[in-house]
């Protein structure tokens, strides 16, 4: 990897930095944080889009769905984006692998676990040093200089991007190209430990679908609709589209049957049922 | 009669569009953005830089929801300026700050699980299948179909919520508002169940017996993993994807300390040969 292509997948990487990216949340963090996106334009600056999109997709698999309740972060996917990708691509280009394969696959899936774990390093440290810049800010805001809030919500965090994005994400890439390469090229896939770690690959993806899942049920009873949708899925081979209009279908009884006992009509019928029953 | 010019209130939108997290830090959160949006639309509404100054203070309290969705607050509070420029009775900084946290956490609760849990995830599930292969119609899809849509959501939310004021908070944490959240819910726990069993693909070829064929005369393996799928398909990633839900849900287990524990199923499972 040049110079040039880690300078741009470190830009890239401030773009996209989780919820504090610079290009705000929907662009930032929701469009080009997500590893599916990311894959393309790293694919751009390495010269091998389908590659490198092929690479991302197990990682985007895993991190499908991520909320972040309160500032409280699972992972901030800058990393994994903006280092795992780039490195898991140079890896599986050394080793030889077809970018499609099972090995390949689980090698992007263990990098997107281990490079996740930096992210929150990155995530953490970025949110710790804009208080420096927001103490600043209160200290103009009691001398009645309102236009500095421009200067705190949208200048000054450049700064905690260019010291905690820019310059790991394009070190790590740099050099880390070079030595993943190195480590690969030697690699033999059949030896019992390498093969294990590639086969890690295949369980992660439950973590991914567990956070998700923990968004969507708040009560235990709630399970038993999940189990409905994984049959659907895997037992009556419905599509994703296709599972989701069933789950619409649930969605308007529920919400007919809950207004209908908000507004007592429930207690109306019932009551009338009760009477056909004493005839 | 004042009012907020059109200008303005864009000005304001694309602000807090664009800057609610820029800023971000666990003591402030979205503070510096909600004030940075408020800024255009302060200015206009009073002439001195004293009142400015006061009026700003309104919005020195903490804030944080989600961003998206929460930009129906700062349209809310845009109109509730408006009217105490104009003299409205009982507008003042507890009213406006008593709405403002008042709705901080209904509507995260509603952002993260529709916009972050749900309508996120499913576009990306649909451009996953188009990427297939390598294919940047994938990602292209996605960044395409989110963009529009979300924008076009966050400032429509956010005229809304400055037409209708104070009232728009009855719209959302009144009985209806609550009845649609849990029943689009219900259509998210199905679809995650869909994605499971799409996405994740975890299996086991463990011999558990050996099956022989009188025609043949052959004796051939029977895994554990065929057994459990004729019994319910790709029930063994189920277990493996509740389990995880269970760590995190009821045991409280960070996500990334169950991912480095599926890590080492995964690396101990594959060395015994129960997994792959």
């Amino acid at each position: 990897m040049s110079w040039l292509q880690a300078i741009l997948i470190g830009l890239m990487s401030c773009t996209a930095a989780s919820t504090i990216a610079c290009l705000g949340t929907t662009v930032g963090n929701y469009t080009l944080n997500r590893p599916l996106v990311a894959s393309l334009f790293v694919g751009l600056i390495l010269g091998d889009v389908s590659g490198c999109i092929q690479i991302g997709i197990p990682m985007q698999v895993m991190w499908i769905a991520l909320v972040t309740p309160g500032g409280t972060v699972a992972s901030d996917l800058r990393a994994v984006s903006y280092i795992g990708i780039p490195l898991a691509y140079v890896g599986a280009k050394a080793a030889g692998m077809d970018f499609g394969g099972n090995d390949a696959q689980g090698l992007a899936s263990s990098i997107s676990a281990m490079t996740g774990v930096i992210g929150i390093t990155l995530f953490y440290g970025t949110a710790m040093m804009n208080l420096i810049w927001q103490h600043w800010g209160w200290a103009q805001l009691d001398k009645g200089n309102l236009d500095c809030l421009g200067k705190v919500d949208v200048v000054l965090p450049l700064i905690s991007h260019f010291v905690l994005s820019f310059l790991p994400v394009t070190l790590l890439c740099y050099y880390g190209s070079g030595a993943v390469a190195e480590l690969f090229q030697s690699l033999n896939t059949e030896v019992w430990y390498v093969k294990a770690i590639l086969s890690v690959g295949s369980v992660l993806p439950a973590v991914g679908i567990g956070i998700l899942l923990k968004s969507v049920v708040s009560k235990t009873s709630d399970l038993i609709y999940f189990m409905f949708g994984f049959a659907l899925a895997a037992s009556m081979r419905l599509t994703l589209i296709a599972a989701t209009v069933v789950g619409g279908v649930f969605a308007l009884i529920n919400y007919q049957m809950t207004m209908m006992k908000a507004t007592g009509a429930v207690g109306g019928a019932s009551a009338d049922y009760d009477d056909e029953e004493d005839i | 009669m004042k009012k907020i010019s059109k200008k303005t209130l864009n000005s304001s939108f694309w602000r807090w569009w664009y800057g609610n997290l820029t800023c971000f830090s666990h003591e402030h959160m979205q503070t510096f953005g909600y004030m940075w949006s408020m800024l255009p639309i302060i200015k206009e509404l009073y002439p001195t830089r004293e009142e400015q100054s006061e009026k700003m203070t309104t919005y020195y309290p903490f804030f944080n929801t989600e961003p998206q969705i929460g930009s129906i607050v700062v349209g809310i509070t845009a109109g509730l300026e408006e009217a105490r420029a104009n003299g409205a009775e009982g507008i003042d900084d507890e009213m406006i700050n008593g709405i403002r946290a008042g709705l901080m956490g209904p509507l995260a609760g509603i952002g993260d699980s529709l916009i972050v849990g749900t309508y996120i995830p499913i576009l990306l599930g649909i451009a996953l299948g188009f990427a297939e292969g390598g294919s940047p119609l994938g990602p292209l899809f996605y960044i395409i179909v989110w963009n529009a849509t979300s924008i076009w959501f966050q400032k429509f939310v956010y005229f809304k919520g400055y037409e209708l004021g104070g009232s728009a908070v009855e719209l959302l944490v009144g009985q209806k508002a609550t009845a649609f959240r849990e029943s689009v819910l219900v259509m998210g726990q199905v679809i995650v169940g869909a994605m499971a069993a799409s996405w994740v693909s975890i299996s086991t070829n463990l011999v558990i017996t050996q099956s022989y064929d009188a025609e043949t005369g052959k004796l051939t393996d029977v895994t554990l993993g065929s057994k459990l799928d004729g019994a319910f398909p790709k029930i063994l990633t189920m277990l493996f994807v509740l389990f995880a839900w269970w760590l995190m849900a009821k045991k409280n287990i960070t996500p990334i300390k169950v991912l480095l524990l599926f890590v080492v199923i995964g690396f101990v499972g594959s060395v015994v040969g129960f997994l792959g």
